[in-house]
């Protein structure tokens, strides 16, 4: 009965952000008409539902939802709503939703289908529970504000190509900038927390081989590059284009981790 | 039946327009002149700065005439004019279904000079409100002006005539609400004093935080800040003052530019990389072009405007087929409701006449032969007597209310029906008492109106 409620969770959640992508794909692109304004509701909808999908599933499992890179990348999805969901509350943000769902519809997937949940380390650590946590509310945050600072490209290629037409599709270009920057600013420090943590934990749990080594390496390389866009944007400027640029290079190295640590799991290495 | 009689930018110069002209102020003694008119029933005058026009409601096309002499006697009136024959050239006059469809095409901002421009159907609220303060609308014709309000409201909701910016000022607001969002927090910083840049600069300076005015000369910046709220400053302090802007309008009669690539680029250090948008639509251009490139720059000239208010007024334009269907449709319904309420009176009379008759007759009947029926019978024959004139005079009602709904010779057969029945004594059709409708409408009432 359990297993059954959260298939069908899984399902509900996954055919609502697919039906959201679908609709904010077509606004985009000046073919929605009236139904996309669904798409935003669709995807505040889809936040619980996708929220007692991970709640039901890990009681399925026996898993706690902080552990192991599959209920991470879930978790992320639906943090990565939300903060989208609570931004249009507030700014005329909607159509950065043709960013946000398609990338939750992927997270969502992926946690499902790529790999097996066993395969995962189980570890029991103190510090394990701050790590995870830390790492995949910073990892949201940052999947956030690279959805803004996409729009924010094609919205400000639109305006220096003076493309009028399809300029009244996107927020404004100023909107989605501060976004972009506050969701980093609020995912930076948790980033760091994650980076400590996971410095910590890595010295009595990683082996220390090759591939540890490297998802340390980009670990620390996303912290940095995050950590030099918010100081060159504070110091000298950096807005725009530059910080959008910087935001989506830097949430590409998380991604980058995050593939690393699945790979491993895909290819049920245990800890390594 | 409904009379207009006016003029608008189509017919006649803003010179003219402007005589006519009647503020909220001078409203109610010019409703007043209107009232004291016997040729006029009810009465409206919508004075906008596009348009002047006495909307009137008269008992007859054969009175149409005094009443369309009253109107412009009161129009030469009110444009200090000798006589109404003085205007004759710049007046039109709309009777019957064409005034109907005339005022809901005016409500609806089919007949604006910008097309779908929202600020006309307010303009006519007022007036509809003005002349019901004054009394001088009470019954049909307001009934009339509340349709075309709902007329104006489905128009604006169900075709998308109202969209994009159709001037430059517009479009200048809407692309800096395109760069900043909101723009409360925002300076706009006015560069030259020209009129266009002034227009632009009034529409930003509602929705920005301040208004600045830079002017080589000083004294004229002043003097416009005097007027528009704003801060002058010199024009030595141009530099300085793009690192507080966030938006530029431009439009100086300078022959080179004003603001040039390095300026912006030293202003962008400045106000550490914060967007700045410049509107520059002066000709020869004020704002170098290379400007565009730096990053979160955006510089705007007058073609590039210019084309957005083109494709503004063609996509509205896109949209007029269906707004006038729309028109259409409530111009049809309207007058079908109208002209069943011509017939009205004699309908009413030829069923009263019937039903006084056969009860009359029941009456005599019922005191002499038939007077040893008990009060159950009695009770029985008058109920037999009723709906006896009614099935025998429902075809006949039916019969006349669709030919008057369809416009058919309603008043030939409505006249037929008081001869044959001898219904002389019946009150005819009356326009401008509009008591059937009761109390006028409120402007924003979108009632149902019987067919």
């Amino acid at each position: 009965m359990t297993l059954a409620l959260a298939n069908w969770l899984f399902g509900v959640t996954a055919a609502v952000y697919l039906a959201a992508s679908v609709l904010f794909v077509g606004d985009l692109l000046g073919h929605a008409g009236r139904g996309a304004r669904w798409a935003p509701r669709l995807v505040a909808v889809g936040v619980p539902l996708h929220a007692a999908h991970i709640v039901v599933w890990s009681l399925v499992l026996h898993v706690c939802p902080v552990e192991g890179i599959h209920f991470a990348l879930s978790v992320v999805s639906m943090f990565v709503c939300l903060a989208y969901v609570l931004a249009r509350l507030r700014y005329r943000v909607d159509v950065v939703g043709a960013f946000v769902a398609p990338q939750a519809l992927a997270f969502l997937l992926a946690s499902r289908f790529l790999g097996s949940i066993g395969g995962e380390p189980r570890l029991r650590n103190a510090m394990l529970p701050f790590h995870v946590v830390s790492n995949v509310l910073g990892i949201a945050l940052f999947a956030a504000a690279c959805a803004f600072a996409v729009a924010y490209l094609l919205q400000e290629h639109r305006l220096k190509s003076k493309q009028l037409v399809d300029v009244e599709r996107l927020p404004a270009v100023d909107a989605l900038d501060l976004l972009e920057h506050r969701f980093l600013v609020a995912g930076f420090p948790l980033l760091t927390i994650g980076i400590l943590t996971g410095t910590i934990w890595a010295r009595e749990v990683e082996s220390g081989g090759v591939a540890a080594m490297a998802r340390a390496g980009l670990s620390y390389a996303a912290w940095l590059l995050i950590g030099t866009v918010l100081i060159l944007r504070a110091s000298a400027g950096w807005r725009g284009r530059r910080a959008a640029f910087g935001t989506i290079l830097g949430f590409g190295l998380t991604m980058l981790v995050l593939a690393m640590y699945l790979a491993r799991s895909l290819a049920g290495w245990g800890h390594v | 039946m409904i009379l207009v009689v006016g003029l608008s930018h189509r017919t006649a110069p803003v010179q003219v327009r402007e005589r006519l002209a009647a503020g909220a102020d001078a409203l109610p003694m010019v409703l007043a002149r209107l009232a004291s008119r016997r040729e006029l029933g009810e009465a409206m005058f919508l004075s906008t700065c596009n348009r002047v026009e006495v909307v009137a409601l008269v008992a007859s096309s054969s009175s149409a005439d005094a009443a369309r002499h009253a109107i412009r006697e009161e129009l030469a009136r009110q444009g200090g004019a000798a006589s109404g024959e003085e205007l004759a050239p710049y007046l039109y006059e709309k009777l019957g279904d064409d005034a109907v469809r005339h005022v809901f095409r005016v409500a609806a901002s089919l007949d604006s000079m910008v097309l779908g421009e929202p600020q006309i159907l307010g303009q006519v609220k007022d007036a509809y409100d003005a002349a019901i303060a004054a009394g001088t609308l009470k019954g049909t014709l307001a009934r009339c002006m509340s349709r075309a309000f709902a007329v104006a409201k489905r128009v604006r909701s169900e075709t998308d005539i109202g969209v994009g910016s159709v001037s430059i000022s517009s479009v200048a607001v809407d692309l800096a609400t395109r760069i900043f969002g909101d723009l409360s927090d925002r300076t706009v910083l006015l560069l030259g004093a020209g009129e266009m840049a002034e227009a632009a600069a009034r529409s930003l300076v509602k929705g920005a935080r301040a208004l600045r005015i830079c002017n080589r000369s000083f004294e004229r910046a002043a003097h416009l800040a005097g007027e528009m709220h704003a801060a002058a400053v010199p024009w030595e302090g141009l530099a300085e003052e793009l690192g507080v802007a966030d938006v530029v309008v431009a439009s100086t009669a300078s022959t080179t530019y004003v603001v040039t690539r390095q300026m912006v680029q030293r202003a962008m250090r400045e106000r550490k990389g914060r967007t700045l948008l410049f509107v520059d639509i002066a000709v020869p251009r004020n704002v170098e072009p290379t400007v565009h490139g730096i990053d979160n720059a955006y510089v705007f000239n007058v073609d590039d405007l210019e084309q957005e208010v083109a494709r503004g007024l063609q996509a509205r334009h896109g949209h007029v087929d269906a707004a006038e269907a729309i028109v259409q449709e409530q111009v049809a319904e309207f007058i079908a409701w109208r002209r069943g309420l011509e017939v009205q009176p004699t309908l009413v009379a030829m069923r009263a006449k019937a039903r006084t008759v056969m009860l009359s007759e029941l009456e005599t009947s019922l005191r002499g032969r038939l007077k040893h029926l008990g009060e159950p019978d009695r009770a029985a024959l008058a109920q037999m007597v009723e709906s006896g004139v009614n099935k025998l005079l429902h075809a006949p009602t039916a019969k006349l209310k669709v030919r008057a709904a369809e416009g058919e010779d309603a008043a030939e057969l409505a006249a037929a029906v008081r001869y044959l029945f001898d219904l002389q004594n019946a009150a005819p059709p009356a326009e401008e008492a509009g008591s059937e409708e009761g109390e006028a409408p409120s402007a924003g009432e979108d009632e149902r109106l019987p067919n």
